[in-house]
């Protein structure tokens, strides 16, 4: 199944995944391939990615849209921050970017909270 | 003949205009650079919302006997068209303004024969310029947004487009500006942004679409999103096509007043040979003529 994040700014990810979970619009789901047509909106919260080697790559994200179709998925996002880095350093700065990305996009403060564990729970098994 | 001062004078103005056009190609090299990582960024977002936008229409034209928004409906008897037109706010880029003002020109006279009536929205002193100059009523003037793009400047002004095309006023928008290709070639292009054209051909007969099957909302959001971002690319795209066509152009008129320079240097030594020969000649026959 082929991925495709961009924003505005530029592509953040591209290429073949095993699986990937969305913050849809009523709720998180995941998607595999052969998955139904379906197109939602996303709200502020992270993006799982499960490559084909079994490694996970997670990416924050603020809204958006995503298209599903069997054979590819489409992510249109207004802002997005991959939570990943070589370094202990790198990474920090990546959640840090990350957290504000989601405290800038959305009001709802157990939201935030509730991704904010989220991202430093993922964080700790890069 | 001009005379050796004159010459002089000449050659020293040259090389002022020379050293001003190659300060201005470098300046222009620079802020290319900068234009051109700006469309490459937004080129992928550009294009994939293009495609999103198509996918979802065809699919539910497929599911569904029509789409109720009337971004997605055809419409035969068209009336009246917006028409954005995006230039420079300078000058001294060659060709790059005045070939989209003709493209311009060139579509108003077919919608004026089509009887089609034609709402201009100017971004763009020059083309504004050329506008009043020529007498062509304009709808709106919009200055310094085509040398700063900006999301939400753009947006606010598709948005009225938008707003009036819902409620029937118009039938139809159409960007035009100069694009950049590469370094050395710009392309006009000109783009009808709504109504979206839904292709049905090859498209799959199920789509579910959340939150409950909500399409219209959705829809909406995604078409403002792709129209906002259509006229945005396009500025950037045109920023990038005015600096490479400034580059051309001052690259262009450098090698030129090099040449010229060159022209002017040789006239000047012919000139400096002849006058120091007539002298040598005045002495030579006064001398001659002493002796006798």
């Amino acid at each position: 199944m082929k991925l495709d994040i961009v924003t505005p700014l530029g592509r953040i990810y591209e290429g073949e995944v095993k699986e990937v979970y969305f913050p849809g619009i009523e709720g998180e789901f995941g998607v595999l391939e052969g998955h139904a047509p379906l197109m939602t909106t996303l709200q502020p919260g992270i993006i799982t990615i499960k490559k084909q080697d079994g490694t996970e790559e997670i990416i924050a994200i603020n809204t958006g849209y995503v298209e599903v179709t069997p054979e590819h998925v489409n992510v249109l996002v207004d802002g997005a921050q991959p939570v990943s880095g070589e370094k202990a350093g790198d990474i920090a700065e990546a959640i840090e970017k990350a957290k504000q990305l989601l405290r800038d996009a959305s009001e709802s403060d157990a939201l935030v909270a509730s991704v904010e564990a989220k991202i430093e729970s993922a964080a700790r098994n890069l | 003949m001009a005379t050796l001062k004159e010459l002089k004078q000449k050659i020293s103005s040259v090389k002022n205009t020379q050293k001003t056009t190659r300060a201005m190609k470098l300046v222009s090299t620079a802020k290319l650079k900068r234009a051109e990582e700006a469309i490459f960024r937004s080129r992928e977002y550009a294009k994939k919302i293009d495609e999103v936008m198509h996918e979802i229409s065809a699919k539910l034209a497929s599911v569904k006997e029509s789409i109720e928004l009337r971004a997605f409906a055809k419409i035969d008897n068209i009336e009246k068209v917006d028409v954005i037109v995006i230039t420079a706010d300078k000058g001294l880029c060659g060709g790059f303004n005045i070939h989209t003002i003709k493209q311009t020109i060139n579509l108003i006279e077919d919608l004026k024969k089509k009887k089609i009536k034609i709402r201009l929205k100017v971004i763009g002193k020059k083309a504004i310029e050329y506008f009043k100059f020529v007498g062509i009523e304009m709808y709106d003037e919009i200055v310094g947004l085509s040398s700063a793009p900006n999301y939400e400047k753009a947006a606010e002004l598709i948005e009225k487009s938008y707003e009036d095309f819902v409620n029937n006023e118009i039938d139809n928008i159409i960007i035009i500006h100069n694009g950049y290709i590469n370094k050395l070639t710009q392309q006009v292009h000109v783009k009808e942004l709504l109504p979206i054209t839904v292709d049905t051909s090859n498209s799959q007969e199920f789509l579910e679409i959340e939150p409950d099957n909500d399409y219209e909302t959705i829809l909406e959001t995604l078409v403002k999103k792709y129209i906002e971002y259509s006229l945005y690319y396009a500025l950037l795209d045109s920023l990038a096509a005015e600096h490479s066509a400034r580059m051309q152009a001052m690259d262009a008129a450098t090698n030129n007043a090099k040449e010229m320079v060159h022209q002017l240097t040789l006239e000047f030594n012919k000139a400096r040979q002849e006058a120091v020969t007539r002298e040598l000649i005045e002495i030579v026959t006064a001398i001659e003529a002493m002796k006798k």
